[in-house]
């Protein structure tokens, strides 16, 4: 099939700085929009640039506006879209080149979570691992999947609104220690979370969980994470 | 300002979903709602600072515009609170009902439950709109 694909562009040393390509490429419905810009960029503009590395929805690289939300490139079909493909970059966060946004934003929020098993306590009498039984281990599962694409935050109208906002990917990393059996850094995983711009500022709005490329039930997630500051985890 | 530059941007060119439409309708209620909160109190207030424009002041909720307003703003209240008790049971109790099925139908389920409880109101108040607006009623 003929698809019709539209990139927004920007350039800062060009004139004017943000443009649309348009490109047309024959393409099966079988293939991923990533293949469709790996192509366009080998064959038809070089000067394309995008960020990509596994290739297989599991680096988090290459997070972008397809059709209108956010997915990645890479486990986007062209059959779930059509012959009509518009690509932008991520909302909210500032636009290096095409479709590379400027992601330390981010990544200070993830940060501030402290996104590490936090644990002083000696370890068990024979000197190996602290042990969790497999119950323990499902209690975080679901947000042990995230690779930090950065599809819900920058799906959040309150990111949107105020790029200081800590964002959902944060909450769902501070949940995936603070529900850890293992974990007794309760206190420094929520401190960054308890002010303005920390996790009462999400309005339930739900934009995170339905962009989430690996499913993770991040409005349910932060809903815990709620509850758990509220209740003295 | 800069925020809502920024939102009225990325929320325009981003497809909206339940949740985005949920919201924003909770905010523009919201935000009416203060608005009429704030001239009722100033009008109320008349009462004891310069009783002689009262009537004048109430009179104003008699303008086409003001009774139209007041309709809308009745299914604004309505909605707003159900939607804030849909979020807080959610949010507070029941987290594990955020599932995408679920946030969609209760999404749903809240407007349609607003525009059965808002339609007695909404019968009465365009009777009388219609009423000292066209009919002569005073
Ligand atoms: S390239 Fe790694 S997630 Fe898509």
């Amino acid at each position: 099939m003929l698809v019709a694909l539209k990139i927004k562009r920007f350039d800062p040393e060009r004139k004017p700085a943000a443009w649309w390509s348009n490109y047309k490429l024959e393409a099966a419905p079988g293939d991923r929009v990533l293949d469709l810009l790996v192509r366009a960029k080998d064959e038809l503009d070089g000067s394309l640039t995008f960020r990509r590395s596994c290739a297989h929805g599991i680096c988090g690289s290459d997070a972008m506006r397809i059709n209108g939300t956010n997915r990645l490139a890479c486990k986007t079909l062209v059959r779930e879209l059509g012959s009509r493909i518009t690509v932008e970059p991520l909302l909210g966060m500032r636009v290096e080149k095409d479709l590379v946004v400027d992601m330390e934003p981010f990544l200070a929020s993830y940060r501030s979570v402290k996104p590490y098993l936090i644990n002083d306590e000696p370890l068990p009498a024979d000197g190996r691992e602290r042990r969790q039984s497999p119950a323990e281990r499902l209690r975080f599962d679901d947000t042990t999947k995230c690779i930090l694409c950065g599809c819900c935050t920058a799906a959040c109208p309150v990111f949107w609104a105020d790029g200081e906002y800590v964002g959902p990917a944060a909450i769902v990393q501070a949940h995936r220690f603070l529900f850890d059996s293992r974990d007794r850094g309760a206190g420094e995983h929520t401190a960054a979370l308890l002010d303005m711009k920390g996790v009462w500022r999400c309005r339930t709005i739900f934009q995170c969980t339905l962009s989430c490329p690996r499913e993770i039930k991040i409005t349910q997630a932060i809903a815990e994470v709620k509850q758990a500051i509220v209740l003295g985890k | 300002m800069q925020s809502l530059i920024n939102f009225t941007y990325a929320s325009t060119h981003y497809r909206p979903r339940e949740g985005m439409i949920a919201f924003l309708l909770h905010r523009i209620s919201g935000l009416a709602t203060l608005l009429f909160l704030s001239i009722h109190i100033v009008d109320t207030s008349l009462v004891y600072f310069y009783p002689q424009y009262y009537n004048d002041f109430i009179g104003l909720y008699r303008l086409p515009g003001f009774m139209l307003a007041e309709i809308a703003l009745m299914a604004g209240v309505i909605y707003h609170g159900l939607n804030g008790f849909r979020i807080a049971l959610f949010d507070l109790v029941l987290p594990s009902a955020w599932t995408i099925q679920r946030e969609r139908l209760s999404v749903r389920l809240t407007i349609l439950l607003a525009a059965i409880l808002w339609l007695p109101a909404g019968i009465i108040m365009g009777g009388n709109f219609i009423g000292y607006t066209f009919l002569g009623w005073h």
